[in-house]
């Protein structure tokens, strides 16, 4: 969707002012209540230490960023198979129901000390496997109502064409998905990011920025501290923004589906 | 032989159980080639029950219905009918010529027949210019001329459409009333419409079926002598008026109190393939 230059500024400037409205206010409450840096460094301090630690964010970011990244793979992978096998089986569909429902109420972090049990201490895996369950199960609930909530009319429609179900499959139900697999990863992408260093504080080796954040708050060193929490935003930033891209690409017109109807 | 036979046949939803209700009893009906017949009646009279009995959506309780001399089971599987409903039932990822050429790929079709035909149906609903739009950038009007274009697609004998201008605002309805006239004689396609507008159902049909709710049945059937040829000065001559009075006077003997709204959607019921 092209937008014209009017339209992109008038939609940029006020997020814009609020972030920079916001960092002054931050900076200047620093120095006026003079916060001690163990309390909250001021945005100079957390830009010179991102600045003097970008090389370690780098190294750190591309740790947790290929563990959110294999997570992100892998558990869309498996939600879109299982949200088929969903749309084809009823009595599964019953039986994942109050499963899904049912793992939304435990904290699903505490796995991670269970899967860090499992393999060995410097081990990645646990990180991914932990990425991959939240993934899977955004991607599963959305793509699963995607193929299911198709329009009547278009079901009757395809019953007077006398459409094979295969036929209805590829027609209809997969690309009324396409707009809730997107929405899916959008949610997905940043969460696969979260998951990916929280996870890190369960133990493991200390290699990605959420160990470096809770390693630098146990040394005092809040302004480097601060640094990778920047580190974190870009990368969840840079994974929505790709969810976004790949959206604009695959569904026509740019706006999904879901969005237009409100839902 | 007839575009469409039914025969004694009655329709019961959730028969044997206490809620049973009788959507249709004792219809008989023959539409010959080339008739535009309309199905008028309240809420709850099962036009829309017999308009889905022909397009073998739904199966009838006992009787046969017959399209084109064969059962309506097989005339489905053959798409010897094309359908249009109230909402246009676009699919919003596609653009209006692949909308339009949906049935044709189903048929078999190869990619440039295909696109040709659904560039001569856009011709005929004179939207040749929105080949490449989406459909949630059409008007609703232009969007129901789209279903129309698909439904006609294939060239089938039959088109069965319910209530298809129903949400449309008063003045685009009577445009799409002059345009269906027009695109079923230049194709020489027999139609059945089902809709409660009096004046439409009149001004479009060459009969039209009065049904009455509890048990869905057919009261009447009105020949609509207006000829062949009609523009908007139908709308406005003498016999369109008294046809119009006969219509509404049939339509006034049938006791419509403690209709529930809506008994149709209510009684919706999952179609096997």
């Amino acid at each position: 969707m092209r937008l014209p230059r009017a339209s992109v500024f008038s939609l940029m400037w006020p997020p814009v002012v609020f972030g920079v409205a916001f960092l002054v206010l931050w900076e200047t409450a620093v120095a006026v209540f003079d916060f001690q840096t163990y309390f909250l460094p001021p945005p100079s301090a957390i830009w010179d230490a991102f600045r003097a630690n970008t090389a370690l964010i780098w190294e750190a970011t591309k740790v947790s960023g290929l563990n959110a990244f294999v997570g992100l793979v892998v558990g869309t992978a498996l939600g879109i198979a299982m949200s088929f096998l969903l749309a084809r089986f009823r009595l599964l569909n019953d039986l994942m129901t109050p499963l899904a429902i049912g793992l939304n109420a435990v904290p699903i972090f505490v796995l991670v000390a269970i899967f860090n049990n499992m393999y060995p201490i410097t081990s990645e895996v646990p990180r991914r496997l932990m990425v991959t369950l939240v993934v899977y199960f955004i991607v599963l609930v959305n793509v699963a109502r995607g193929l299911s909530e198709v329009g009547a009319i278009q079901l009757e429609l395809m019953r007077s064409y006398a459409a094979s179900e295969a036929a209805i499959l590829r027609k209809v139900r997969i690309p009324n998905a396409v707009p809730y697999l997107f929405t899916a990863l959008k949610i997905a992408a940043p969460a696969s990011v979260i998951t990916a260093f929280v996870s890190e504080y369960f133990g493991g080796s200390q290699n990605g920025l959420g160990s470096r954040i809770v390693s630098n708050i146990a040394l005092s060193n809040n302004a480097e501290a601060w640094a990778y929490v920047l580190g974190a935003c870009l990368l969840g930033l840079a994974f929505y923004l790709t969810a976004l891209v790949l959206e604009r690409v695959a569904v026509p017109g740019g706006i999904s589906a879901v969005e237009q109807v409100g839902a | 032989m007839n575009a469409v036979e039914v025969r004694g046949v009655s329709k019961v939803f959730n028969a044997g159980r206490p809620n049973a209700v009788e959507a249709l009893v004792g219809i008989d009906l023959t539409i010959e080639p080339g008739e535009f017949v309309s199905l008028i009646g309240p809420s709850g009279c099962g036009k829309s029950t017999q308009l889905r009995l022909i397009a073998n959506l739904t199966e009838p309780t006992s009787g046969e219905v017959l399209v084109n001399g064969k059962p309506a089971r097989a005339a489905r599987l053959d798409q010897d009918y094309g359908m249009a409903f109230q909402q246009a039932g676009l699919f919003d990822w596609r653009s209006v010529t692949k909308n339009v050429e949906l049935p044709l790929e189903l048929k078999g079709w190869d990619r440039a027949r295909r696109r040709q035909r659904a560039l001569e149906m856009l011709e005929l609903v004179k939207l040749s210019e929105f080949a490449d739009h989406f459909p949630w950038q059409l008007s609703g009007g232009m969007q129901q001329r789209v279903a129309i274009a698909r439904a006609l697609a294939a060239h089938p004998p039959l088109l069965l459409m319910d209530e298809p201008f129903g949400a449309l605002d008063e003045m685009t309805r009577e445009h799409m009333q002059v345009e269906l006239l027009r695109i079923c004689g230049q194709t020489s396609t027999t139609v059945v419409f089902v809709t409660h507008s009096i004046p439409e159902a009149v001004y479009l049909s060459t009969r039209v079926v009065v049904m009455s709710p509890r048990p869905g049945r057919i009261t009447d059937v009105i020949d609509v002598d207006l000829g062949t040829h009609r523009d908007v000065e139908t709308r406005e001559a003498d016999a369109f008026f008294k046809k119009v009075t006969e219509v509404r006077e049939a339509l006034r003997g049938i006791d419509t109190t403690g209709i529930e709204p809506d008994i149709e959607q209510a009684l919706e019921e999952p179609v096997e393939g």
